[in-house]
């Protein structure tokens, strides 16, 4: 993972999350960039497709009626 | 009577009709006149209230019908939880005249419980982020010294309570938001097992990751108060739907033959922890000791690997949470709570099922390397608190803190005082339990409290308005 991020990606990300920046907090957040996507890879490990959570819905007596 | 006093000292003197709980009220009253303008622990005061939920508790005592040891006993709620017809305002200006319809549950219970509402505390805006000073409030200031911090985001309960404006209060927990401000102003604070409280018409800030607990001046009080908080409720849907108990039960049993694992690691090479959070923490080491308890150490995954793990998901789950407001009045928020909110576009939705497949594993190593042992020890802060002037604006780079690891596991995790740093501040060690196993944390909290002299000093803001 790239632990720079340039103007278009940041500009999409911003746009799909919905966020309007002046130029000033665009430039203040892309120093942040780094800190993030060193977090993202340390989450990455080796575990392949099945190390999911097993998801539970709670169903109750209530969903069945 | 002008004695600080803790809530079972409290609870013992109303029982035998020493203290009725107008008296007591109207200390803490008039303490929060006098202090707060320097402490800014409370959003609103409510006077009024506290005045008449104090005769109707004195009423009830005089007929020989207390509800039990916290009734007619001052407390603040966090002003992120909601207060029928109180204005509950999360200290944001999105808020700012915000009046609930109802109650929040931990309001409900601790109202039935008889206990009587001193006001709103201040937190951090949405109880993320701070110090701020660009809300619609100030900042809770430290009451060991007003130009330090206090920690967030349940920083007016913890120096209300340090202060003895009131004698508990609650605090919300997402990454240490009750235990921080515990450690640095030297009070008790518990984060109990995720789903044991129910967070019922509080304010989210990270779902999976949000507990409520009480913050008080000893373990024994926040045993007192955990018992009117803890059980099921339908109207929160991670509720663990497990009944209470009663958390005083095992206090004063002694912890003779317990095992306290101690993760060295986390706070003397993964953030190493100042010179007098250490000595705290050896001072304490040696206290469980002599006490009869066995220390074992205990190695777990790097602390940072917690602190990423954790600040995914919080970053993840306040975006969702706060998205439409972020999409459409972005302005109005804090410049703290704005960027956190900013950084949560950085996490791609893969980023965040990676990060909650990596909280189940890092869950598995701490339930394994807890087997055979009763709580496990680390530091709470780093350090005594800093100045309030001058922190960084961005915090997300800062060194990984010792409290997010027990959001991620869900384990209940409890900052006690132990002892006072070189700048005469207080210093903290955290305890963590086994799921459910509240009782035990609490038992070995108050052990060290009653063997160590740090529940016999107040702050000096608040010596001064005793009598010589």
């Amino acid at each position: 993972m790239p632990n720079e991020i340039d103007d278009a990606a940041l500009n999409l990300l911003l746009e799909r999350a919905g966020l309007s920046l002046s130029m000033d907090q665009k430039s203040e957040l892309r120093k942040q960039y780094e800190v993030v996507a060193a977090m993202a890879e340390n989450v990455r490990k080796p575990r392949g497709r099945t190390a999911e959570l097993a998801h539970r819905y709670g169903f109750t007596a209530e969903d069945m009626q | 009577m002008t004695q600080i006093l803790t809530i079972a000292e409290a609870a013992r003197l109303i029982a035998a009709k020493k203290l009725s709980p107008l008296e007591l009220t109207k200390i803490c009253l008039a303490r929060t006149k006098r202090l707060d303008n320097q402490l800014h622990s409370f959003v609103v005061v409510t006077e009024e209230r506290v005045l008449a939920d104090a005769a109707a508790a004195e009423a009830r005592i005089m007929a020989g019908k207390s509800l039990g040891p916290l009734d007619g006993i001052p407390i603040g709620q966090k002003d992120i939880v909601d207060t029928k017809g109180i204005a509950t305002t999360c200290q944001s200006k999105l808020l700012a005249d915000n009046i609930p319809d109802q109650d929040a549950t931990c309001v409900e219970k601790l109202s039935a419980a008889g206990t009587v509402l001193m006001g709103k505390t201040t937190t951090h805006e949405f109880a993320d982020g701070g110090p701020s000073f660009d809300l619609p409030w100030p900042p809770a200031r430290n009451p060991w010294n007003t130009d330090h911090f206090t920690a967030g985001s349940s920083s007016g309960t913890g120096a209300a309570v340090a202060a003895g404006l009131i004698l508990g209060g609650t605090g919300t927990d997402t990454g240490g938001s009750i235990r921080g401000p515990a450690a640095l102003c030297g009070i008790a604070g518990i984060k109990p097992t995720y789903g044991l409280v129910s967070r019922a018409g509080v304010a989210p800030a990270a779902f999976s990751l949000d507990h409520i607990g009480p913050m008080a001046w000893t373990a024994e009080d926040c045993a007192l108060m955990l018992n009117a908080l803890a059980g099921p409720d339908a109207r929160d849907p991670a509720s663990a739907m497990r009944a209470g108990m009663d958390y005083t039960a095992q206090l004063g049993t002694g912890i003779k033959g317990m095992k306290i694992g101690v993760i060295h690691h986390f706070h003397e090479t993964d953030n190493k922890v100042s010179a007098g959070t250490q000595a705290g923490i050896d001072a304490a080491l040696t206290t469980f000791r002599d006490l009869g308890a066995e220390i074992v150490p205990v190695t777990l995954s790097p602390l940072y690997d917690w602190h990423a793990c954790g600040t995914l998901i919080s970053l993840t789950e306040r975006a969702a949470a706060y998205d439409e407001w972020a999409r459409t009045r972005l302005g109005d928020f804090g410049s703290r709570v704005r960027e956190r909110l900013m950084l949560g576009a950085f996490v791609t939705g893969v980023d965040y099922v990676q990060a909650v497949r990596r909280r189940r594993e890092l869950r598995a190593e701490l339930q394994a390397a807890m087997a055979g042992l009763d709580v496990v020890l680390t530091a709470t802060q780093p350090e005594e608190a800093p100045r309030i002037k001058g922190m960084a604006p961005w915090d997300i780079d800062r060194a990984p803190g010792f409290t997010m690891p027990f959001n991620v596991t869900g384990y209940p995790a409890m900052s006690i005082c132990s002892g006072f740093g070189a700048g005469g501040l207080p210093v903290a060690i955290q305890l963590v339990g086994k799921p459910f196993q509240e009782a035990t944390v609490l038992r070995i909290a108050d052990a060290f409290e009653k063997a160590t002299p740090f529940r016999n000093r107040r702050p000096a803001l608040t010596e001064a308005l005793m009598p010589a």
